[in-house]
């Protein structure tokens, strides 16, 4: 079980999605993928497209107006 | 929100040792609050004394920006989604609020039409032409890289995101250029093409119910699209 941060400060909306989707092709199942945003609409469609997929989702704010979204690799 | 339940059970090793989760120490936002709504009530006085309801306009934009940001509404989402992740959830929210303005609106200009009134809005009726497709298409290449559409740019530069900072220049930018050659556009593509007010074609309640049945089509269309691409989605692994 490894740890993948994923930096997608500054990016806008699509970005960050696009990126955890191909990050997480690369994983093994049981990893974590962190993806650090600090856009408000990937905040929201990132841990809906995770949980879509049936992986476990956490969302964390780290500061104002910055999250990790982490996702757990369960399949 | 769901977001702290949900995935409760993940365990993070290393979770304190990051550098990126220490926190920084948060300022208290309620002067800041204070400042803000006092600012705002006295712009809205301002305005309201320029006459035209200036003030009104104030208190319905910012009622509109505050739903749009709490509720992560997103058009640019909403057309985007579909094609990205297969989602179509905003494009069925869109479609939802579509239909509510259509009733909602329909029953303030048929209040209008019945008391023989001018009918509010009208200028709004326009020829579609050649020039629709060209801008929509525009539009939406557009507000895809620029991350949000006119109301989402101004929402998160709100928010304090700075590179839609930059988007809200080169929308400005945009929109001078846009009026300038406005004009051309208006004399050689728009003015050929035909405009249809749909109370005039098919009445009143003709024109709601057709409206109300083809966003009901959109809507079960973007649903079962939804659900194809998830399926298509979950069997890939």
């Amino acid at each position: 079980m490894k740890e993948v941060m994923l930096d997608c400060l500054g990016e806008a909306c699509p970005i960050p999605i696009v990126k955890s989707q191909n990050k997480m092709k690369e994983l093994a199942v049981g990893d974590l993928l962190i993806v650090q945003i600090d856009h408000s609409c990937a905040m929201k469609n990132v841990p809906d497209w995770a949980r879509g997929e049936g992986y476990n989702v956490e969302v964390e704010e780290v500061g104002d107006g910055e999250w990790e979204v982490i996702i757990e690799k369960t399949k | 929100m769901s977001e702290t339940q949900a995935g409760s059970s993940i365990q993070r090793r290393s979770a304190s040792s990051r550098s990126s989760t220490a926190r920084k120490p948060k300022p208290n936002q309620l002067p800041f609050a204070i400042l803000t709504l006092i600012a705002l009530i006295l712009a809205g006085l301002f305005l309201q004394s320029q006459g035209n309801n200036m003030g009104w306009y104030l208190v319905t934009g910012l009622i509109f920006g505050y739903i749009l940001q709490r509720s992560r509404f997103c058009f640019t989402a909403s057309m985007r989604d579909p094609f990205l992740t297969g989602s179509t959830i905003l494009t069925r929210a869109v479609l939802a609020a579509f239909a509510m303005t259509t009733i909602a609106f329909a029953a303030i200009k048929y209040g209008y039409f019945k008391n023989g009134l001018p009918v509010p809005g009208m200028n709004y009726v326009v020829p579609i032409s050649l020039a629709t497709v060209i801008g929509a298409f525009m539009f939406g290449v557009g507000m895809v890289i620029a991350g949000g559409c006119g109301s989402g740019t101004m929402m998160r530069v709100g928010e304090g995101f700075y590179m839609q900072m930059l988007s809200l220049a080169f929308f400005v930018i945009g929109n001078f250029w846009g009026a300038h050659d406005f004009g051309w556009w208006k004399e050689n593509v728009i003015n050929h093409g035909k405009a249809i007010f749909l109370p005039d074609v098919f009445g009143w309640f003709g024109a709601v119910v057709i409206q109300l049945v083809v966003i009901w089509l959109i809507y079960i269309a973007a649903e079962k699209f939804h659900e194809a691409k998830a399926a298509a989605g979950s069997s890939a692994h």
